[in-house]
This record gives C-alpha cells, structure tokens and sequence, in this order.
C-alpha cells in the first residue's frame, strides 16, 4: 500500500504579535500547525532568538566576555548584543532591581532602559527582576519610559498582573508577558484576567514556565504541548499567544554550566557545557511549540538560529 | 420645583454663560482663535469622549455648543435630566478651556486645574490594580472647617483620591494640610466649572484605559460606570447649576452625597442625602461599592502563615477558652447590610486581663457579614477558616470549629498587650481580605459572660449547625439547577476534572459542592466551573451533555464523556488525591473499598498504593474509582450498578467512620438494619475466599445480585 500523507491541518492559529518597530520589528506566532511540522502547513513566521544582557554587566564567561570586549557602557553592550549573528531582538534583564539582591532604584533601572533602547534599532524586551512587588513598580516606570517603543515587558505575573498589565498594556500601549509556573489552567486563567483588564488578545504573549533540560524539564514539554494543541486542535482563543521562553536565566545557573573543571574533569571544559545546556533547553522550547527563545552566549544564539532556519 | 426643573434650570443658565462667554472670546480673539488645555493628546477630552469630534479653535467650539444644545432636551423624563447634567458638564469644560487661551496659566498652586495625560496614565495604573480604591469629587464648603479636613483625611487614609471643588479648597488650605497629587489630594478649583477637570481624568481614563472608542457615548458611560470607582460629595447648599453638575456625575454612574435637606429629592444609589458629614465616607463607600483592602492588621503580636503550627503547652498557657468543657462557639452569620457597622468589634464579658492566669473560659465570638453577592451558603465556607486565621496569630493557638473550638493565649502574647479585640480585628481583616467578592461589611462580637455563651452556644449557633446539616441532607443531586467542575489538581494530573455534585463531593474530600460554589463566586476564573445538568443523556448511569461537553473542554479534548454515577459505564476519572478507592470484587459480585490510611493487603490482592497505580493519573479505569470518604454513604454511590449493597469490604477504621451515616442510607434505601455489620474487613479476610464464606454467612445483599461484569 502506498503511503498517503494526511496533512495535519487546523482552522485555528496563533495570534501574531509584532514587538518593535519599523524594518526591524519582529511578528510572533502565526502559525496554525504544530512546532516546525512544516509537511503539514506553513508556519508563517520562524521563531524568534533574542538575546539577553543584564544590567549587572557581562557575565564570568569567557566566550561571552570576548564578544563584548572593548563594551564599557550599557549602550555599547546593548548595541554589541543586537548585532549578535543570529539575533532578532534584545532582551534586557533587570536583576539588580531585586530587593535581596543589589536592590538598585526604580529611577536608577529606568535610565539603564532608556540608554540600552536608545542604542539599539532592533526589538527590545524587558525582564523584571522577579521580585513582584518592585515589578509592579518597576515595570510601569520601563513601560512608561518606553513610550513609542513598541517593548515587550516581561512579566506580569498572578500577583502583578494588574500593575504590570494596566501599565504596559493600557497605559502606554507596549506589549504585555504573561507569566505562569508551567500549569496550563494558570496560563490560560491569567491570559483571562489581563484581557478582562482590558488588554487587547493581540498585546499579549506567554512565558508559559521554564526550567533547564533535566530540571523537571517534562513538566515545560507537556504543558507547551498542550497548550499548543488546545489552541490549535479546540481554537481556544485564550491559550492562541505565541509562546516566548527565557532560557539563558535558566540553564547557566545549573551545576552542568557552573561546576569548574577541576571539580568535574569528565564533563569536560564548563563553557562548552553551559552553551550545551542552553542548545540543548532552547531547541527543545522551541520544537515543544516556543515562538522565541531568550539566549546569551553567541554561539547558542548562532546554533538556533541555524537551527531553526534549516527547520522552516 | 421637581428635581427635573432644578437640572433644566441649572443647566439652562449654565448654557447662557458658555454661550456668552465664547461669544465675547470670539468678539477678543477672532474665530480662529487656537483653544486647547495644556499636555492632553484628546482636546477638548470630555466633548472629544462623548462625540468623537476634536475641537481646535473657537469657530469649532462653538458649533460644538450647537451640538451640546440638542441634548438640552426638555421633557420630565430621566433620560432628559441625564443629558441635561452632560450638556451642563459639557459647558463647563468650554468654560474652563476659554481660561487657557493664549497659553495661558488660569490655575495656580495648590490649585490644578486641568490635569495633563501624563497624570492619567500615571494615576490610571493604580486606579485599575485597586490600589487607589475610589475618586471622592469632594464639593463646596463643609459646615466647618474641622467636619471637612476630616473627611479628606478619612479618604486620604484609605487611599483614595480626593479631588476638591469650591469652598473647600480654601478650607483645606486654612487648617495647613498638605495637598498634591503625591499625597492623593487634589484641589482643582474654587469655580463649579472646575469639576469638569476630574470627569475629563475619568473620561481620557475609559478611552486610554478601556479602548472606548471617542463617541460612543454608550461605552463611555458603561466603562465610566464600571470601571471609574468615583463619587461625589456635595455640600449645602446646593444650586441649580450643582444639581445640574450631579445628573452628569449620575447619568455617568457617579452617586451623589449631599447634606443638603432644602428641596432635595432623594434617589436611591444615585443621589443620596446623609446628614451627618462625618458619615460621608461610609455612605459613599457603600453607594458606590467600593471595598478598601486591609493591608495591615492592627494587633500587637505578628500574623503569618509560619505560626499555624504553633502549640502552646499548658505552662506557657495565659488562658484558655474551651468548647468541651465549657460553652463556647464560632459562628458567622449573614444579616442585611443596614443591620451591620463595618469594623465594629464589641466585647461583652470580662477580657483577657481579667481572667485568672492559667483558667479555662467560655468564648463565643459571631462575625456578622453583609454583601449583595453574599449567601447563607458561604457561612460554612468562611466560618471554616476560623481555625487558620486564628492560628495565623503569634502566640495563639486553635482547634476545633463549631462550638467545640478550643483556643489558647500564650503567656508572651498576653504580655505583648494581645487581647480578645484582636481575635476580633484577625477575624475582621482576613474574611473582608480573602472573601471580598461576596463580604461587603462586617462586624464581630465576642462574648466571654459565661451566660451570654451559653446563651448564643444553644439559642444561635447550635439551632444555626443544625439547619445547616439539614440543608446539606436535602441538598440532592436532583434539587440543584448546577454541578460544578474542578480542576485544582491539573498541574499534576493533566486531564482529570472532577465533576462536583450535592451528592458525589470531589475524590479529595476537600471540595464539596457548597465549597465549589462558592470557590465558584469568590472566583469566578478559577477552578470551579459551572456545568449545567439540562440535557440527560441517561439518568441511569448519571450522563449529561452538558457535562460530557464541559469534561471535554475542561481536560482539553483528553476525556469525551463520563457518567456520576457508575463504576463500570464511562466512570470519572481520579487524580491521585482520592481519599478512597474502590475496586470490583469479582467472587462476591461486590466492590472493595480502602482508605488511603490503611497499609495492609485488601481482597482485591492489591495494597492502596498499588490500587492507586491503577486508578489515578486522569484516565478512566472501568471497575476502580477513586473517592472521597463521604461519597460511602451517598444514594449516588454507584447507583448505576446496584449502589452501595455492593460494598462488601473496607478496613475497619474506614467502616467505623462511615457507619453512621452508611446505615442509615442502607436502611432507607434497602430496608437493611445495621448494613455495616455484613461488611467485611482485614480482621475477617484479607482474600476473597475468606470474605466470600463471612459475606454468605451474613447473608450480604451483593451476593445474589447480578454480576458487574
């Protein structure tokens, strides 16, 4: 018997979200068949890398370090960044904001935002420090500083939705993150909520979870399945926004990209094994149905980015 | 004169000034004479909201007020006063935009004035995260200075903002209290006309923050109706022109308090008279519904999670209070919101420092609550956190509920000054914080008169614990319109929903049907939803559309029907939290139940964990169904296939529990006296021969009954 090809086709698809603006802006989502089942339709838009620095400098690595050599300003290590090969857009991490960490001022965070987006021409997305209350405050100073920015603010959260939501969303009109802890009932109920506020379907995106490959990592894959196939198979326009997952905040901080060489002399060089790690978690996102990845050495946003173009 | 002709009137004369006000700018400045309020992308913002057109110069204003005369309609009819009061408010934003011609400043400090874009959206952030639970529109001059000051003040406590209009501006000023928008308190203006400056925030609110688009009057007034938590208090005495300003305030859902009694006409919720100024506050809250978050609760120990599981010993004991051995109870009651003080907290008996060190005391404390969305039904539901929040306290430790609670004060808390109005403030916050969809006041009174307890114990509450149970007895799958839905646990167990009933509660034993129905109200996004019950498929086995519908949705296609009420036909799936399990017996045509607390080997050959291997995870496993404790003796117990004649063995403890209440259903169903004593258990057989030989010795129903299989 011959084989017959049964395309898997849905009347659903995902939502497209455009962050940025002009020739560089990007579109999230589009896509009405499964990640990169591209036998089956088209997926519209590839799937976007972004890259991540931090208002805490240029991280101990090597590889990283070298690429940014000669960068001493914010600005400089921004526009370093979105000229990354591979890169679509920069993500901006504030976590110097956390209270129990370096706990800088709002006024202090704000002026970092406003000179890394001044000095890049590609999308920008900004992460909070993930203490909700100073993202609640945080986060509507960065929306409100962004104004015109078409930004992604990464995240409003169960806890701070609405400050985050109201300010990024309603206020000054940027794009909202919608972050849940790898549940799909939670994603969808803060997808419910921040529209019953009044933000447009269209302003928002997931961070559905996240967690480094062999870090409970099973939990990311079936909550990202099926979310996909609840939004594609049963067109639940509540779970229909593409899906951007930060890795890099997750796989370099695993004993498989920390622990040195002298400790571990069978795992090899540690570099190596931190871009491992970050390849190995983000081609996974990506193939369980993320429309972006947030990444930070060069040579993983380079390998996605392959990647993911050899896949369309 | 009717409260129409007042409105008429007012906005009549309000009308002839704007008239002749642009009429004189346009003889000064010429036609095309630029108007416009400082740093606002919507101009003029109120006239650009209600009709969509921009207006840019004094030509266009004043074809604008041809188009504000058409709504100035006259017939007594509500509508009409409505329109009036926003023609009225439409004037006075034209006479406040003529003060700004020429760039010039009309406002000065402390005064606002109009208030730029940037302040909205700056405002607009907290307005809608709650965290500034209302706008007062604060109008006139109060009787006294003192009266005024005290109801800014009382706002400005609660967070909300206050923004000032006339008399009171000056008076705020006299008595040298700060004011801004940093500290929530806004003066606009000492003419009427400066009110539009607040409607203009509330209006550029609903088009940046609601997406209304400009023009459609009748968005703008739901979302302003809505989403605008703003009141206004006037002060007599009140003018046409002020009557007038308020139908606008009410036509875009604004309730009016005033203390004005001289030819005023009362309208419930919209236009209110109260004549004690300092009741202002509650009035207003209450008119327009706003509920103020209790951040911080005022007692003198500390109050978290981390001291639910404190003990206190008997020497570290200051007193105790005592429901077996004395009477005590905890009750909650619902009442009509007049009948209720918010935050009144009365002690009748001696306090905690007039106790023996060491004594053992009656304590009843009632917390009496009012709200639209409350019902009678909830009373369980709060009253149940009793025992979490009072263990919340530091210091202070809480078994038992109903009227066999029992609570003890450590030595160290007592000496931190905690006293029995502190249980009183404990049980205030945390049910207006935590049920706040449905608790609007609240109030609590705690009796420690040994006479008094006795007398709320057997008069109130134990006539209350038993209506309740009587209700809960009736509650029939049949007598309810809905069923609820939860799917608490789906974070673990991706595709099971449990299908909530009056007679079949969720396998955990947690969630009851009156516990969904109120996670339900309380929210209404959350895990428990509502599933109809109107198109039967077959009552036999308990199969509805509606609910094989809702299943589908609710596991995300991973389930396609299920029945309530049998084992064997499509049965419900389980989790993994089930309370129970029961397992088909093939010998004895019964079922086998055990308790997830039994550790030993049942009939089946299998151990709970081993029984559960098999019956959690989501997936529906026909002969095995997973269930709560009370389920036992419930009609519905897989009624389908005989019901609960078929059970013919649990481990003892579990029997014990169930007995009760397991007879009694067998008796009224089958006519069986004592039914649990033909139930075997593991001191009768642990193998189904054994039990076979004890069941044909009892004569147990199941035996001659059709096999399941």
């Amino acid at each position: 018997m011959p084989f017959n090809r049964k395309p898997q086709k849905f009347n659903a698809s995902i939502k497209e979200v455009v962050i940025g603006c002009g020739e560089k802006a990007i579109t999230l989502g589009g896509e009405s068949v499964f990640p990169f089942y591209t036998f089956d339709g088209d997926m519209k838009n590839a799937p976007k890398v972004g890259v991540e620095i931090s208002d805490m400098g240029i991280p101990e690595v090597a590889g990283i370090k070298a690429y940014y050599e000669g960068c001493t300003t914010m600005g400089e290590i921004a526009k370093k960044a979105s000229e990354m090969e591979g890169a679509d857009f920069v993500c901006l991490r504030l976590e110097g904001g956390d209270p129990n960490g370096a706990n800088k001022s709002v006024e202090e965070l704000v002026a970092v935002v406003k000179e890394v987006a001044d000095a890049i021409d590609v999308p920008l997305a900004v992460e909070g420090c993930k203490n909700v209350e100073k993202d609640s405050e945080l986060l509507a100073k960065v929306a409100e500083a962004l104004q015109g920015k078409n930004a992604l603010i990464l995240s409003a959260r169960e806890e701070n939705y609405k400050a985050v939501g109201a300010a990024a969303g309603l206020a000054y009109e940027q794009k909202v993150g919608a972050e849940s802890a790898v549940d799909i009932n939670l994603a969808k109920q803060l997808n419910v909520v921040t529209t019953q506020l009044g933000v447009k379907a269209d302003n928002i995106v997931m961070n559905v979870g996240t967690a480094s490959a062999g870090y409970g990592y099973e939990y990311v894959v079936s909550t990202m399945d099926r979310i996909k196939a609840a939004a594609l198979s049963q067109g639940d326009a509540m779970l229909q926004m593409p899906i951007v997952t930060p890795v890099s905040s997750e796989t370099w901080g695993v004993k498989e990209s920390m622990a040195s060489e002298e400790d571990m002399p069978e795992w090899g060089p540690v570099e190596e094994r931190g871009i491992s790690m970050e390849v190995m978690t983000a081609s996974a996102d990506l193939a369980c149905g993320s429309d972006a990845v947030i990444l930070m050495h060069p040579q993983s946003v380079a390998t996605i980015s392959k990647m993911i173009k050899e896949l369309m | 004169m009717t409260l129409f002709e007042r409105v008429f009137n007012g906005n009549d004369a309000v009308y002839g000034l704007t008239e002749q006000a642009i009429d004189a700018a346009i003889a000064q400045h010429g036609e095309d004479k630029a108007v416009s309020f400082p740093d606002t992308a919507y101009c003029l913002p109120c006239y650009y909201a209600v009709t969509g057109v921009k207006v840019t110069n004094l030509k266009e204003l004043k074809e604008a007020l041809g188009v504000v005369k058409t709504l100035m309609t006259r017939e007594p009819r509500l509508n009409d006063a409505f329109m009036s009061g926003v023609a009225t408010a439409l004037c006075a934003e034209f006479i406040e935009a003529l003060k700004y011609i020429d760039g010039a400043t009309p406002y000065e400090q402390p005064l606002y004035g109009h208030l730029g874009d940037a302040v909205i959206r700056e405002l607009g952030v907290p307005l809608v995260t709650g965290d500034i639970p209302g706008v007062a529109v604060v109008l006139g001059s109060a009787p006294t200075v003192e009266e005024g000051v005290a109801l800014v003040k009382s706002y400005q406590a609660q967070g909300i903002l206050v923004t000032l209009v006339g008399g009171i501006c000056d008076q705020v000023a006299e008595a040298g209290m700060n004011t801004g928008a940093n500290v929530r308190v806004i003066p606009l203006g000492k003419d009427v006309t400066s009110v539009i400056h607040v409607v203009s925030v509330a209006l550029r609110a609903a088009l940046i923050f609601g997406n209304i688009k400009p023009g459609d009057a009748a968005a703008l007034m739901e979302y302003t109706f809505k989403r605008v938590p703003a009141f206004v208090n006037a002060f007599a005495p009140l003018d046409d022109v002020i009557v007038a300003c308020g139908a606008g305030a009410i036509a875009l859902g604004f309730p009016v308090v005033t203390n004005e009694t001289e030819n005023i006409f009362r309208v419930p919720k919209s236009l209110i008279v109260q004549e004690d100024v300092s009741k202002f506050n509650a009035t207003s809250l209450e008119a327009r519904d706003i509920k103020i978050k209790i951040t911080n609760i005022d007692i003198p120990v500390a109050f978290a999670s981390a001291f639910e599981g404190e003990i206190i010993r008997r020497k570290e004991m200051q007193v105790e209070f005592d429901g077996s051995r004395v009477d005590c109870a905890e009750l909650v009651q619902t009442k009509e919101m007049s009948e209720i003080e918010d935050h009144k907290i009365t002690i009748v008996g001696p306090d905690v420092d007039e106790m023996e060190l060491g004594s053992k005391n009656s304590i009843a404390y009632v917390v009496e609550v009012a709200g639209k969305s409350m019902q009678p039904d909830f009373e369980p539901v709060i009253e149940r956190k009793f025992h979490n929040y009072i263990n919340c306290i530091e210091g202070v430790y809480h078994t038992g509920q109903r009227d066999m609670q029992r609570i003890r004060i450590g030595i160290p808390a007592f000496n931190a000054g905690f006293r029995l109005k502190h249980i009183g403030e404990v049980l205030y916050a945390s049910v207006k914080n935590e049920f706040e969809a449905v608790v609007d006041k609240c109030q609590v009174t705690i009796y420690t008169d040994p006479a008094e307890c006795t007398r709320i114990r057997h008069e109130v509450a134990i006539p209350t614990f038993n209506k309740r149970d009587d209700r809960l007895r009736t509650l029939t799958d049949e007598s309810v319109d809905v069923y609820y839905s939860c799917i608490l646990c789906q974070a673990f167990s991706p595709s099971h929903v449990c299908v909530v009933t009056p007679e079949r509660l969720g396998l955990c034993g947690a969630v009851s049907w009156l516990d969904a129905k109120a996670t339900n109200e309380l929210d209404p996004n959350g895990p428990c939803q509502i599933i109809t019950k109107e198109r039967p498929i077959d009552e036999r086995i308990g199969e509805y559309e509606d609910v094989n519908e809702a299943v589908r949705k609710f596991s995300q296609g991973a389930l396609e029907d299920v029945s309530l009420y049998s084992i064997m036909e499509k049965p419900m799936t389980s989790c993994g939290c089930f309370e129970c399990i029961c397992g088909i017996e093939p010998f004895s045509n019964g079922v086998c139940i055990a308790n997830r607390e039994y550790a030993g080997m049942t009939p089946l050959g299998m151990t709970f964990p081993e029984l559960a291997s098999m019956t959690g995870g989501g997936v529906q496993t026909p002969g095995f169904m997973g269930h709560g404790k009370h389920f036992i003796a419930s009609k519905k117990f897989m009624k389908a296939e005989g019901g609960i004649e078929r059970i013919v063995w649990m481990p003892k403890e579990l029997k014990e529990f169930v007995a009760d209440r397991l007879n009694e259903t067998a008796k009224e169903l089958y006519g069986i006296e004592n039914f649990t004593d033909m139930i075997g258990d593991e001191t009768v057989a642990t193998d189904p021969e054994t039990l076979v030989e004890f069941l044909t010795e009892k004569g147990h129903p199941a035996l001659g009954m059709d096999p399941m299989m």
